[in-house]
């Protein structure tokens, strides 16, 4: 009996915190996804670092007129859809008002449409895939672009500046990644370009010496790799370097990452990549990138846009002077303004336009080397 | 038929990579019928302390004047530090539960894998390590094939290591022990064979294959990450189970038949089936010779 009294009040000890946990009010809670654990678990912190910055950003500048703090609830998706849903449905417990994230296109898709049943606002750094935004959810946004715009800018930037006759077409079978190897195979197609090769390798392997072998042999003009991760990228770079692969080789906008070029070296010299235009000469991508540094190291691939979405929100919630999901909206249809990334201006799917160039990596850095509207930079 | 001559070089370098990690799931089976989940991890531990080894043998400009010497060191440093690891391992994790059931150790072995693998995320970061491996680049042509240095070295450094096991196995004191202490702990323990120790030892032998392994990795493909021990554990314990669980020479054809597999299914196939292949013929030799390859039906209720 003794017992049974004593572990019952550890039980009600062990529950104090819970019930007194949400009612400690005055704090603004906004939630990240992505993936912090597993093969991507690079990108992942690239985003909770991002909106960690731009939350630092907005309580320098006096934070949120009625709340304390803001505090960010980072959930990790481990790029796996179950769990993007556990994590969203987390988040809804948590009641924030607003979710960066998530990273991969298939942990978003799902991800959103549960937190859209709560009218929880979700703005994606990183997902390029068309559904995120084509599917009429109205709370749903996106910072970067999409594959529909970066496959079609890819092929017309092998055609024009590479000369491109040939092209071998590789992917790891993501959504993200097979999405973006359709539409470069329909875009080439449409352009003349002949695929000579289609192939997919696994998500999480590290051999790719057949697949390459094969990709020799065909002697393509274009080895096309579309990956969903630059870990992946640098291995494969080094592999077809070593394995003597000549064709130039163009990825995607995943590859855009120090730490591609942190592990290839100098077999990432050479390489194109399409990604996204940032001016890195703008008051408001230098004054993030010292926050950014000072802070959290080397910028990744998202955690830029990570920012600029959290920079949108945060502004749109204290525009509109509440947390209502329908006021914060059209307070963020109504920014217009020139954030770290691109300038900020959201359509009406959510979408806020997409901007690919292609890039060279050239000693250790992505030097912009072709735009669709100048063609070959000199 | 150049291609074929790459692939096949292609799916030799694979195959003796699994064929080592394979050799530690099979010794450690074979002593203790546990099987070592955690045996992935010693891999991954081998290729991070060889890039911590050899970044700071790098680092010190030792890598251009004296080449091999700093790989010799980083490949004996890091076997070492594996082999202690196992053993400490042995004796934390699965020491305590001999005398239990089996699910119990196989249990805790798959919490030591977690474990390890946590820790390495924790202590060794989420990124990539690059390995310094400039000076390993480039390789023979012949015509269409290409055979790099990092090929070569892998194979013969396998094979170097697998002759050694297998001398150390079956013409040394020590490896008639182990081998007595697999067929019946009770009777070499009456003829003074201290099984602890001999276990210790096997499971020390086991890591210091797959550390080496790991730096191979590594230098082959050109990084590590701390979750790379799960892949090739797997498939290393698919090679094991292949070759006849519990049989050394199984365990090396195992990872043979299975890097090969996965490189002609790749390669001639399509890249998305690599895993299918590999698994497709671990069920078919199974179906056809439960014991696999090499295996000799044993009853393990002996006393």
């Amino acid at each position: 009996m003794k017992k049974r009294v004593l572990s019952m009040m550890v039980m009600g000890l062990i529950l104090v915190p819970f019930l007194f946990g949400p009612v400690s009010a005055k704090t603004l809670r906004i939630g990240s996804m992505g993936p912090l654990t597993g093969p991507y678990a690079a990108d992942g912190n690239d985003i909770k670092n991002g909106v960690l910055a731009a939350i630092k950003v907005i309580e320098d500048e006096g934070g949120i007129p009625g709340y304390d703090t803001i505090q960010l609830f980072p959930q990790d998706t481990a790029c796996d859809p179950k769990q993007a849903v556990a994590s969203a449905n987390k988040l809804i417990n948590l009641e924030v008002v607003g979710v960066i994230g998530a990273y991969c296109s298939s942990s978003t898709i799902p991800a959103s449409a549960t937190l859209a049943e709560e009218d929880i606002i979700v703005i994606t750094p990183a997902s390029t895939h068309q559904d995120v935004t084509d599917r009429g959810l109205p709370y749903v946004f996106r910072m970067c672009g999409r594959d529909d715009a970066q496959a079609p800018a890819a092929v017309k930037f092998m055609k024009e500046a590479l000369g491109a006759k040939t092209i071998f077409i590789l992917d790891d079978k993501t959504t993200y990644s097979q999405g973006l190897a359709d539409g470069v195979a329909k875009a080439s197609e449409a352009m003349g370009i002949e695929i000579v090769g289609r192939d997919h390798v696994n998500q999480g392997d590290k051999d790719f010496s057949a697949v390459l072998t094969m990709a020799k042999t065909k002697g393509a003009d274009i080895f096309y790799m579309s990956l969903q991760n630059h870990s992946t990228g640098s291995i494969m770079a080094i592999q077809a370097r070593r394995m003597g692969l000549k064709a130039k080789i163009v990825s995607n906008d995943a590859m855009f990452h120090p730490n591609f070029m942190k592990v290839a070296k100098q077999a990432a010299e050479g390489i194109y990549v399409t990604y996204g235009y940032t001016d890195k000469t703008t008051d408001a991508y230098k004054k993030y990138e010292k926050i950014f540094t000072a802070k959290y190291g080397e910028i990744g691939a998202y955690a830029t846009y990570a920012y600029d979405g959290a920079i949108a929100l945060l502004k749109s919630i204290k525009a509109a002077g509440s947390t209502d999901p329908e006021r914060v909206k059209a307070e963020m249809m109504k920014l217009d303004y020139d954030g770290a990334s691109k300038h900020v201006k959201f359509e009406k799917n959510g979408d806020s336009g997409s901007s690919y160039i292609a890039f060279q990596v050239k000693n250790g850095d992505y030097v912009p080397y072709w735009t669709p509207a100048q063609g070959v930079l000199k | 038929m150049d291609y074929f001559i790459q692939q096949l070089i292609n799916g030799i370098t694979l195959g003796g990579i699994y064929a080592l990690i394979a050799l530690g799931y099979t010794m450690v089976y074979g002593v203790i019928q546990l099987i070592n989940f955690a045996h992935g991890e010693f891999f991954a531990a081998g290729g991070y302390v060889g890039v911590i080894l050899l970044s700071y043998f790098a680092g010190r400009g030792l890598m251009e004047t004296h080449p091999w010497i700093c790989l010799g060191m980083s490949f004996m440093l890091t076997m070492g530090y594996c082999a202690f690891l196992a053993m400490g391992v042995e004796k934390v994790a699965y020491l305590p539960l001999r005398n239990q059931s089996r699910l119990a150790a196989l249990l805790s072995a798959l919490g030591v894998s977690i474990f390890l693998s946590n820790a390495l995320m924790l202590t060794q970061g989420v990124f990539d390590k690059p390995y310094p491996g400039e000076l390993f680049n480039g390789g023979w042509e012949f015509g269409l094939v290409t055979i790099s240095y990092l090929q070569v070295m892998i194979v013969t450094m396998t094979i170097v290591l697998l002759v050694s096991l297998n001398i150390l196995v079956f013409k040394t004191k020590m490896g008639m022990a182990m081998r007595a202490t697999a067929q019946d702990k009770t009777m070499s323990a009456l003829v003074a064979i201290g099984s602890n120790r001999i276990i210790s030892l096997t499971f020390a032998i086991g890591a210091g294959l797959a550390a080496a392994a790991g730096i191979m990795v590594g230098l082959y493909y050109g990084s590590v990450r701390y979750d790379m021990g799960f892949v090739p554990g797997i498939k290393a314990f698919s090679a094991a189970v292949l070759g006849g669980i519990g049989n050394i020479t199984g365990a090396m054809l195992g990872g043979l038949i299975i890097g090969m597999v996965e490189i002609f299914g790749a390669g001639y196939i399509s890249g998305q089936y690599k895993d299918v292949f590999a698994f497709i013929i671990l069920i078919a030799v199974l179906y056809f010779k439960p014991t696999g390859i090499m295996g000799v039906n044993v009853d393990d209720t002996r006393v």
